[in-house]
């Protein structure tokens, strides 16, 4: 059983954080809330997500499993604007997810749960450095780094209490310093590790300019970001693993 | 050849890559580098891979479009090169050179016709594996840090041998021969599109009640690369005269059917020529820019059509997987 009424706008940015990685994903349906786990097909990022039953304006669910085309449900979601409702029912009989919004109802078809790739095991991270910084921040630093290379170094500065955003392209270097005046929290401690910037960019834009982030970074270890939306309500957590520096 | 009654007697199923991650598979390096051989050579200007001096190094294209494969799927290789052909093999050898030489007559003549698609076809049968392409690859392979090891003999029984070992998890081989060999699990369609075959030697045991014995002299009645079967007997009937007689000499015997060489080729696939002097190293270290400069300077292979595989490399090598966390 699942019927729960939500805002537009919260849909799309839970779909969001979760299509950049994956095309297709297992919903669960929990007593109080719903809950994505999703890794990329080359176990490189992670998203996982809950969505608290208060963010909705009705919810009732009974802890089933549903498995959503993403590129689907996100085009009906566009379908509203931000303040519309979305109605969502789910048809156990039939597995379609009957969606009603502004006048429009659509029946999407549901994917068998068990042909979607097996939800990931979160990895054991015990992180050395934590920063919060704004999400406009991150973006401007991934931006800038993007125009030079397709990776980029995060690292903390431990001694100058400073969080950097760098990548060295072949002729051309970006270093983007953040100090304590620029940054909401530092908690200094080693950390240096290097990133594709593909998977960057898309976490990246699925992150709120206005959200506050939270990174937390370790030497050579994987990347996690986490904040929140919905207003406070929706949790992302992103996981993303390193590559390897060279030398 | 008998490869179409193997694959009706063996346990064949598709599966996922995520299922083969992590694991080390002892590819049968001539019959994986013929495959992309002949791609490379059926779809690629010649231009491409042939030096100043005029040595065809189609196989140093084939190599760098074929690893990416492996390495992105996070599967380890292992390449088992052939030693010496073993005399059996030697009139299969003898008549695919036959072969070579006699598609090689009608390309010369498709090409005066001007009949290009007859003529991409016969060149890939004309392909053969010359001491350059042999030495080359294994040239690339030293750059990029790709284990190698050298059989005896056949390459593949070597692979199936390792496997039985455990010191590898698969053997790597389009050919159903792994089976006879006695690898446990088996990977096809490495160097195609879409998910691996796997061909489970336990299962296929169990589906018809057999032995690895009996499953041998099946075959052989059959025919395998070493030997002609006997005519008109396919897998059903060399598996039930095999249930009813016992073994393959008791089955010829009873049957009045003759097969030349029986006993040798019999020997061949339980006991074949391997070796335990290997060592495999799969932490892999690849210097990729060396190998893209041997390749393309020393090899002289246009750059435009290897660096696409260079950058997968590259990439598949570079980014590690959240699981090693997990």
């Amino acid at each position: 059983m699942f019927k729960a009424i939500v805002s537009a706008s919260t849909l799309r940015d839970a779909l969001d954080s979760v299509s950049v990685l994956v095309d297709e994903c297992k919903v669960r349906l929990n007593e109080d809330g719903l809950s994505i786990r999703a890794v990329d097909p080359a176990n490189v990022g992670m998203v996982d997500l809950s969505l608290d039953a208060a963010a909705f304006e009705s919810y009732e669910a009974d802890g089933g499993v549903i498995g959503v085309n993403l590129a689907r449900l996100e085009d009906i979601a566009g379908m509203g604007n931000a303040g519309d409702l979305v109605h969502l029912e789910l048809d156990e009989e039939t597995r379609k997810l009957h969606i009603r919004i502004d006048g429009l109802s659509y029946t999407l078809a549901l994917i068998d749960p068990d042909s979607i790739r097996q939800e990931p095991d979160i990895p054991d991270l015990d992180l050395p450095a934590e920063i919060v910084v704004e999400g406009n921040q991150l973006d401007r630093g991934i931006t800038a780094a993007d125009m030079v290379s397709d990776h980029i170094d995060l690292r903390v500065d431990e001694g100058a209490e400073t969080f950097h955003i760098e990548a060295e392209g072949d002729t051309d270097d970006v270093d983007f310093e953040m100090g304590p005046g620029d940054l909401i929290h530092l908690e200094a401690g080693p950390a240096d590790s290097l990133f594709s910037l593909d998977y960057l960019k898309d976490m990246n834009k699925a992150i709120p300019g206005d959200a506050e982030v939270t990174v937390e970074l370790g030497e050579e270890f994987p990347v996690k970001l986490h904040y929140e939306f919905a207003e406070g309500l929706g949790q992302v957590t992103f996981m993303l693993a390193p590559r390897i520096q060279s030398e | 050849m008998g490869n179409a009654d193997l694959r009706q007697l063996a346990a064949l199923s598709e599966v996922d890559w995520d299922e083969v991650a992590g694991s080390v598979v002892a590819v049968d390096a001539h019959n994986w580098l013929y495959r992309y051989l002949t791609t490379t050579v059926k779809w690629t200007n010649d231009a491409v891979y042939t030096t100043a001096a005029g040595e065809e190094v189609a196989n140093l294209v084939g190599v760098v479009q074929g690893l990416p494969k492996f390495f992105e799927h996070d599967l380890t290789p292992v390449f088992v090169f052939d030693g010496g052909v073993t005399e059996l093999k030697d009139d299969e050898v003898a008549a695919r050179r036959e072969q070579r030489e006699q598609a090689a007559e009608r390309l010369a003549a498709a090409e005066e016709r001007g009949d290009a698609v007859e003529a991409a076809r016969l060149e890939a049968r004309t392909q053969r594996l010359t001491d350059v392409i042999l030495e080359t690859t294994r040239d690339l392979l030293a750059h990029l840090d790709v284990p190698v090891v050298d059989a005896p003999a056949e390459g593949e029984a070597q692979a199936a041998y390792m496997a039985r070992r455990g010191d590898v998890d698969y053997a790597g081989s389009e050919d159903y021969d792994a089976l006879l060999f006695g690898a446990p699990y088996t990977l096809r369609q490495l160097t195609s599109e879409g998910r691996p075959e796997l061909m489970d030697l336990d299962a296929t045991f169990d589906r018809h009640d057999i032995s690895w014995e009996g499953l041998i002299d099946v075959a052989i009645l059959c025919g395998t690369d070493f030997n002609p079967g006997v005519d008109g007997v396919g897998p059903k009937t060399a598996l039930r005269a095999i249930a009813d007689h016992g073994d393959l000499w008791a089955a010829l015997d009873a049957e009045g059917w003759q097969v030349a060489n029986a006993d040798r080729v019999r020997n061949l696939f339980r006991d074949p020529p391997v070796t335990d002097d290997y060592a495999v190293d799969t932490d892999i270290d690849p210097d990729v820019a060396a190998a893209r400069a041997y390749v393309t300077e020393q090899w002289e292979v246009e750059a435009d059509e290897v660096e696409r595989g260079f950058e997968r490399i590259e990439d598949a090598l570079v980014q590690t997987g959240l699981d090693r966390w997990t």
